[in-house]
């Protein structure tokens, strides 16, 4: 019935004939400086998402988390263990944990072979070779540790601190404590996040106000390059749109006459002046084609293996340079290896190694990486018994989760499991205490950011939480 | 307005846009906790639990000596105090636990170093031990001990009179008078009458969550009669759509929702009944005591009625983590979910807080957390606790029906003992003759073996193309009862999946060209091990893609070699089936054997051998299994799960005259399976053991502190508490509990939800908290006339409807006062009416209406799923069954996978209690009218219906005016809105659209507009 559209300008058009020669980048840059501008010198300071101070002097104004949803294998990956090699097919010497989510057999090697890489002599298996190749910017945590054994409570747990009830997710308070600084944009965005293990729950505000939810951009089920915001575009062509929005501004402006003064309602007509703008400048950070073909080619985009990922790397760094508060970019429920390890771990490796590389490379030589918070890794890891002869099953006492940027001392490995890779032993570092340290890199006090609801502050890290200070620069 | 100071602030968020919120910073807090008590709750305490309250605790104390509060550590025991505070040296207690003299604690081994000098430090720092008895609070303003019980919501119900005023003439009953008298001390006057166009809006969003048509604004017009508004408010009461508007109020409170959410995101199918008699409730005007009370109890107090059972829906719909891998531990969390919504939603109580620690500002100490704990312990909430657990459903039948089902029960296990009976039997008898021969089934088996290698393993590879093979795509079949899936587990290749229907079941007719002797192969992903059964003519040839592939997706699909059997040339009906459901089958083929191969039943004599039984030893062979010598050989041959082994399909080694015999059997009970009652469920909660828990401390199942025996939380003074007999969990008594007449909590907060959803805000501010941390009422008297009012009125909310909506209170409008806004910005004392943001639902229900297509049939569930089936059940696909006319209290309301129009605007998050919803302008609703699919379509169908309608332009767009606006254009108005259609159309005509598509067009922008008004969004 709407055919006809295909022959009306469409809002991108408008919007290059509007700008007068700019390119699509300069308009979408002038977009976000624009906003910038506009909430430093005219918002009031009631508003919401105006960027807020924070607390102390942050390292870091922004994070990405790369999410690997199904739990990358620590011992296969960074977590080199030449005892699980030696003993290959012997029982663990330790007892198994008190609660798992499936039985495991003996010790079971590591496929792939592992060695040292750069200044810092990181360890790495031939899995991530390009990642490895940027070990001097990372920092390792080895350590880590989760309460949860099943993928959905590990997740919930990941992003919200708590695997027992529905809790606000850490893109949220990040944004409620800072705001955003880009008005354009959300402060919050998840690419392509999950709709299982918790789904929405995982970027949801929960009690707190709508506005610091996550904005999904598509779903695990949506290729990278179709991912769209919801109700970012529509049928109606922009000049027609445009029309209408004069058309009914007009009387709600008259009608504020009649009133008498209401922020309510002369928040909606900003609001939809908001999101005329928003809808032409999101769109716009996602089309990737005016990246030139080398920077394409740093993500992997030329390659149908890397591209989707590789994708979802560079509008991670488009959020990042227009502003975006919390970015998540998540590789789909893929590193779930109860079975077949040694193909599947190698496929998602290939899929991620290259455009998360790129990643850092691009954040680094555009001075971005000092201020952004890169963080890699799943819900938990796995264990170093085997399930059946190539699966290892879910491991949330010990496991490997990286950081690279905002603050964090790069080229250093810190905590240890134990010699076979399966409790966190040394240094133990809980999510509790991954999540105070990134919001003490944004210049939050995990304990201080609170917010009243049924009858109690409630904190990211409820009653727990530990900086790791030993990993600061 | 400082909105740290509130207890959920989300609530204060009253419409906004980016650049016009009440001020909202996070909250730099400081911990109240002092250093020492967090140091004895996270070290010592545990300790103590752990190692000395068995024997020096409540229940038992050893040598005179208790250890459970400082002051008995201090009082001590048979040989003295156990400490000094301030000196560790000095105190008995740490020179036990260091085993330094005679007397060494805890006798079964000595603590560690660290656990020693914890122990240790906590006494230096003078042995701080938090309050336990929270009867008495710090006070949140002067830090100094207040009791906790002087509270003004924890007081007894007072009885005021309504005051004087000097505007009498304003008054129409006495809520009038509490208000204006609260105005008239501030020198401020209330805001005029509402016009009667704006009450009969009012009126119908209020109590409808609907616009009036414009034919009943006119009737209410021209009703000159005094009483006119208080007919219109009777006449919506009695209106069914009103227990739809109310009821979804009350299911805000009881975080209602038709799926599970949290980790395992299942289908709460049958959770719709509850929703169902929460509107029927509001809609009878059920007394509101007796709504309490079989929320919490109905299956007890109304044994024989299903509505019993389908109220305690309240206690089953919260959220739940499914996949908890420590079953003590979930069914601890679901006891504390339902504690804290029944405290919440009746009480105003936010009674989680006293799981952990002693409530810090109320009187609710964690003893009495667990004595309420124990009455939901002894309750029956869950089936099963293993993952993924299952949520109790309980069939909605009268005795009539609970005994045919048992009967029937009974015959399917009688049908079943005969068929097993005959089965063993003749099992017995082929067995025996097979281990007899035993020698010959090893040598028939090793030599069939022999001609297998290398046919066993698959020929098929992908790219690979096989000379004379029959490729066969799974989702090809001519009948069946499963999907075909190519967009998830499918996605390239197309795959069969699973529709619900049990057994899985397909069936193809193929054209075999030519008689030779084919293998059988099977391309599929399994992820758990599903094996199905392959029949050729009927006949079948065994179960295979047994194993394991690594997943469910297509990266995981693998050939895996099934059968080899000769095929004669002709039709041939190929049937795979599986009583569960299937892996997800790709393809099979059908390959002709390489030259020089044959099939192994041409060269190997089997003649009197069972092949069934020779199959299971080339298994064992196949598996690597040893052929031993001797009397090990005899052991094989006679163990049970050895070559001779009973067959899962025991047909494959049973005669075909047994076979014939059992076929009616077997025919039977299939049939009578089938004919299985299927008895309607309601999830709901039956008794379970009566049990007394202990405390858990700091909230943990594994350190368990001092019995907490079920009963009642003292922060009320309540007459007559009930007394909970030992044999029951204690539910009915908790009804009893909070709704007698003289629990002065349940009717305030009643009384006080209604107000707020009547005025955008209540009494108390705070709806779901009425704890010294919520909102100081702005109208104490006139909350507890109210309730004294509920209660003489027999607890009906109808009644209260109509005193609410006939005060003049009601009826005023929301012109502005700067005189007021000054000093009272926030509209505390009422001096006018607050405009109200259309909810979700109201705003969706009137896309329906002003396009005139709303579907009103009431009650009955939209879900359209199987109970307990993931609702997102790939991870990559939302739930989408959100199209339908019906009203929105009808749509399902999925946890984690919300309807996005309604998110955007603020539809609470179904996981908490919400007595007040937020109103917030995030960018998403201004892009949904401007985008949404919703909207696009409605306004279209609005254009639509007013170009049918006859006269000219103005008529017509006066005819919009008065259905979104329940008023006419002014002349004016009717004038710019030609101006607009113009343009807009001859712009659309610009973009080489149609003439007559462009004049729709511009319709449909009008409407598009006009409901973007705030006029249309907001009701004065």
């Amino acid at each position: 019935m709407h055919s006809f559209n295909k022959s009306l300008t469409t809002r991108r058009e408008m919007l290059t004939q509007s700008a007068n020669g700019f390119g699509m980048l300069a308009l979408s840059a002038m977009l976000a400086e624009e906003a910038k501008a506009d909430v430093k010198i005219n918002a009031p300071i009631q508003d919401p998402l105006a960027p807020k101070a924070p607390q102390f002097p942050a390292k870091a104004k922004r994070v990405i988390f790369l999410f690997m949803h199904g739990g990358p294998s620590q011992v296969d990956t960074f977590d080199y263990k030449p005892l699980l090699e030696r003993d290959d097919g012997k029982p663990l010497p330790f007892n198994k944990p008190r609660v798992v989510s499936g039985q495991t057999g003996n010790l079971l090697k590591s496929p792939w072979s592992f060695k040292q890489h750069g200044q810092s002599g990181a360890w790495a298996s031939e899995l991530f070779p390009e990642i490895a190749s940027h070990s001097d910017d990372i920092c390792f945590i080895k350590s880590m540790y989760g309460s949860n054994s099943r993928h959905g409570g590990a997740l919930l747990e990941l992003h919200t601190g708590s695997d027992t009830f529905v809790r606000p997710s850490m893109g949220s308070w990040v944004t409620y404590g800072l705001g955003t600084e880009n008005r354009n944009l959300p402060g919050f965005i998840t690419v392509c996040p999950t709709l299982s293990h918790g789904a929405e729950n995982n970027f949801s505000s929960a009690f707190l106000p709508a506005i610091y939810q996550g904005t999904p951009v598509g779903n695990a089920g949506t290729p990278s390059d179709k991912a769209k915001i919801p109700f970012i575009t529509g049928e109606t062509p922009t000049q027609l749109q445009r029309m209408e929005i004069d058309f009914f501004n007009r009387m709600n402006r008259e009608r504020l006459q009649v009133t008498g003064p209401d922020n309510a309602l002369e928040g909606r007509i900003d609001s939809f002046e908001l999101a005329f703008r928003m809808q032409a400048a999101a769109p716009q950070l996602q089309d990737l084609s005016s990246e030139t073909p080398a920077t394409q080619k740093l993500y992997g985009l030329d390659d149908p293996a890397t591209a989707n990922y590789g994708r979802q790397c560079l509008m991670a760094r488009r959020f990042a340079e227009a502003g975006v508060r919390f970015i998540q970019i998540s590789h789909s429920y893929k590193w779930d290896q109860h079975g077949n390890l040694r193909k599947d771990h190698a496929k998602n490796a290939r899929e991620v190694d290259r455009p998360i590389a790129g990643l850092l490379y691009d954040l680094k030589q555009r001075g971005l990486l000092e201020d952004t918070l890169v963080w890699w890794g799943g819900e938990f890891g796995r264990t170093p018994t085997a399930q059946g002869g190539d699966g290892r099953d879910h491991n949330p006492h010990g496991f490997t989760m990286w950081l690279a940027g905002g603050g964090i001392k790069p080229g250093i490995s810190y905590g240890a499991t134990d010699d076979y890779g399966y409790y966190s032993v040394e240094n133990k570092v809980h999510f509790h205490d991954l999540h105070a340290t990134i919001l003490h890199q944004l210049g939050l006090d995990h304990e201080k950011l609170t917010y009243k609801h049924a009858g109690r502050n409630f904190r990211l890290t409820d009653v727990h939480g530990r900086v790791v200070r030993e990993i600061l620069a | 307005m400082l909105i740290n100071t509130r207890l959920n602030q989300v609530n204060k968020l009253v419409s906004v846009l980016l650049t016009v919120f009440f001020l909202l910073t996070p909250v730099f807090a400081a911990d109240k906790n002092t250093a020492g008590d967090k140091f004895f709750e996270e070290k010592v305490r545990p300790l103590l639990a752990e190692h000395c309250f068995s024997c020096h605790g409540p229940d038992k104390q050893k040598g005179g000596l208790k250890l459970d509060s400082k002051a008995a550590m201090i009082k001590g025991g048979d040989i003295g105090t156990a400490i000094v505070p301030g000196d560790p040296a000095a105190s008995l207690m740490i020179k036990a636990v260091g085993y330094e003299g005679d007397l060494k604690m805890p006798p079964k081994g000595k603590l560690s170093a660290k656990q020693i000098a914890d122990l240790s430090s906590w006494v230096k720092m003078g042995a701080p031990w938090p309050n336990t008895v929270a009867a008495e609070v710090k006070d949140a303003k002067s830090g100094s001990i207040v009791s906790g019980r002087d509270h003004w919501a924890f007081q007894p119900l007072r009885n005021p009179a309504p005051p004087e005023v000097k505007n009498k003439s304003w008054v129409r009953n006495p809520i009038d008078q509490f208000v204006l008298q609260k105005l008239e001390a501030k020198g401020l006057k209330p805001a005029r009458p509402a016009d009667k166009r704006t009450l009969v809006r009012r009126a119908y969003f209020d109590l409808l969550g609907m616009p009036p048509e414009p034919r009943e604004v006119e009737a209410f017009l021209k009703d000159d009669s005094s009483d006119a508004f208080a007919k219109l408010v009777d006449k919506l009461l009695a209106s069914s759509h009103y227990g739809e508007r109310w009821g979804r109020h009350w299911l805000d409170v009881a975080r209602y929702a038709d799926s599970n959410g949290m980790d395992e995101n299942l289908a709460y199918a049958s959770a719709w009944r509850y929703r169902d008699w929460v509107i029927q409730a509001f809609n009878s005007d059920m007394p509101f005591d007796q709504f309490v009370r079989m929320q919490i109890a109905g299956d007890l107090l109304q044994p024989n009625n299903h509505d019993g059972l389908i109220a305690t829906g309240f206690l089953m719909v919260g959220p739940k983590m499914l996949a908890e891998d420590d079953p003590v531990k979930m069914h601890m969390d679901i006891v504390d979910e339902q504690l804290d919504t029944i405290s919440q939603a009746f009480m105003g109580l936010t009674m989680g807080c006293a799981r952990c620690h002693d409530h810090k500002f109320d009187p609710i100490p964690t003893k009495e957390y667990y004595s309420l704990a124990g009455i939901m312990k002894s309750t029956r909430t869950m089936e099963t606790y293993s993952v993924v657990a299952k949520w109790q459903e309980r069939p909605l039948a009268g005795p009539v029906e609970v005994a045919q089902e048992k009967e029937h029960e009974e015959l399917v296990k009688k049908a079943k003992q005969e068929i097993k009976k005959t089965e063993d039997k003749a099992f017995a008898e082929v067995v025996a003759k097979a281990k007899m021969e035993a020698d010959s089934y090893l040598k028939a088996a090793q030599e069939k073996n022999k001609y297998r290698e290398g046919l066993g393993k698959t020929r098929m590879k992908a790219g690979k193309q096989v000379e004379g093979a029959l490729l066969i795509e799974a989702e090809s079949f001519a009948r069946g009862n499963v999907l075909k899936d190519v967009e998830s587990y499918g996605k390239g290749i197309g795959v069969l999946v699973n529709a619900g229907q049990l057994p899985n079941f397909v069936e193809y007719d193929l054209d075999i060209p030519k008689d030779d002797n084919y293998s059988f192969e099977i391309r599929y992903a399994a992820a758990e091990s599903r094996p199905v059964r392959i029949s050729l003519d009927g006949k079948a040839k065994g179960e295979f893609a047994a194993s394991v592939t690594g997943g469910w997706n297509p990266e995981s699909q693998k050939w895996e070699a099934g059968f080899l059997a000769p095929f004669k040339k002709g039709k041939l009906i190929v049937r795979i089936d599986r009583e569960g459901p299937f892996p997800h089958i790709d393809k099979f083929a059908l390959l002709p054997l390489p030259k020089g191969q044959s099939l192994d039943a041409q060269v190997v004599s089997t003649a009197g051998l069972v092949p069934g039984f020779i199959d299971q030893w080339i298994a064992y062979i196949g598996k690597g299994g040893k052929i031993p010598e001797g009397e090990a050989f005899k052991q094989l041959v006679q163990s049970k799960d050895g070559p001779f082994a009973r067959p899962r399909n025991i047909d494959l080694v049973l005669p075909p005259n047994v076979i014939a015999t059992l076929k009616p059997l077997r025919d039977n009970l299939a049939k009578l399976e089938k004919d299985k009652p299927k008895l309607p469920t309601a999830m709901a909660v039956s008794e379970d053991k009566p049990q007394d828990i202990k405390i858990h401390i700091r909230g943990n199942h594994l350190t368990l502190g001092a019995d907490a025996p079920r009963g009642f939380p003292s922060l009320i003074t309540i007459a007559k508490v009930p007394k909970i007999e030992e044999k029951s969990s204690g539910r009915v008594q908790f009804a009893d509990w909070i709704t007698q007449p003289d629990n002065p909590l349940t009717p305030r907060v009643a009384v006080n939800r209604l107000w707020t959803w009547h005025f955008g805000d209540g009494l108390v501010r705070t709806p779901d908290n009425f704890g010294r941390l919520g909102d100081q009422p702005t109208h104490q008297d006139l909350l507890d006339w109210l309730a004294q009012s509920f209660l003489q009125q027999g607890w009906s909310v109808k009644a209260m409807h109509k005193l609410i909506m006939n005060s003049a209170t009601y009826q005023m409008s929301t012109e502005p006062n700067a005189q007021a806004e000054l000093i009272d910005s926030e509209n505390r004392l009422f001096w006018h009416r607050q405009r109200q943001r259309l909810d979700a639902e109201s705003f969706r229900d009137s896309l329906f209406i002003i396009s005139d297509s709303l579907d009103r049939t009431a009650g009955g569930s939209l879900l359209g799923m199987e109970n307990r089936k993931y609702v997102t059940s790939t991870g990559s696909r939302g739930f989408d069954g959100y199209n339908t006319k019906k009203r929105s209290v009808y749509l399902p309301v999925i946890r984690s996978s919300g309807y996005e129009p309604f998110q955007a605007f603020d539809f609470p998050d179904p996981s908490v209690t919400m007595g007040r919803r937020a109103v917030t302008n995030i960018p998403a609703q201004s892009l949904l009218l401007m985008n949404g699919k919703l909207v696009q379509e409605q306004t279209r169908k609005m254009a639509e219906y007013l170009m049918k309608q006859s006269g000219d332009e103005s008529k017509k767009i006066s005819m919009a005016y008065e259905i979104l606006f329940s008023r006419n254009a002014l002349p004016s108005e009717v004038q710019r809105a030609i101006e607009f259609l113009n343009l807009y159309q001859s712009a659309a005509q610009s973009e080489k659209v149609s003439k007559d598509e462009s004049l729709i067009m511009a319709w449909q922008g009008l409407c598009r507009s006009l409901l973007s008004t705030n006029e249309f969004v907001f009701v004065e």
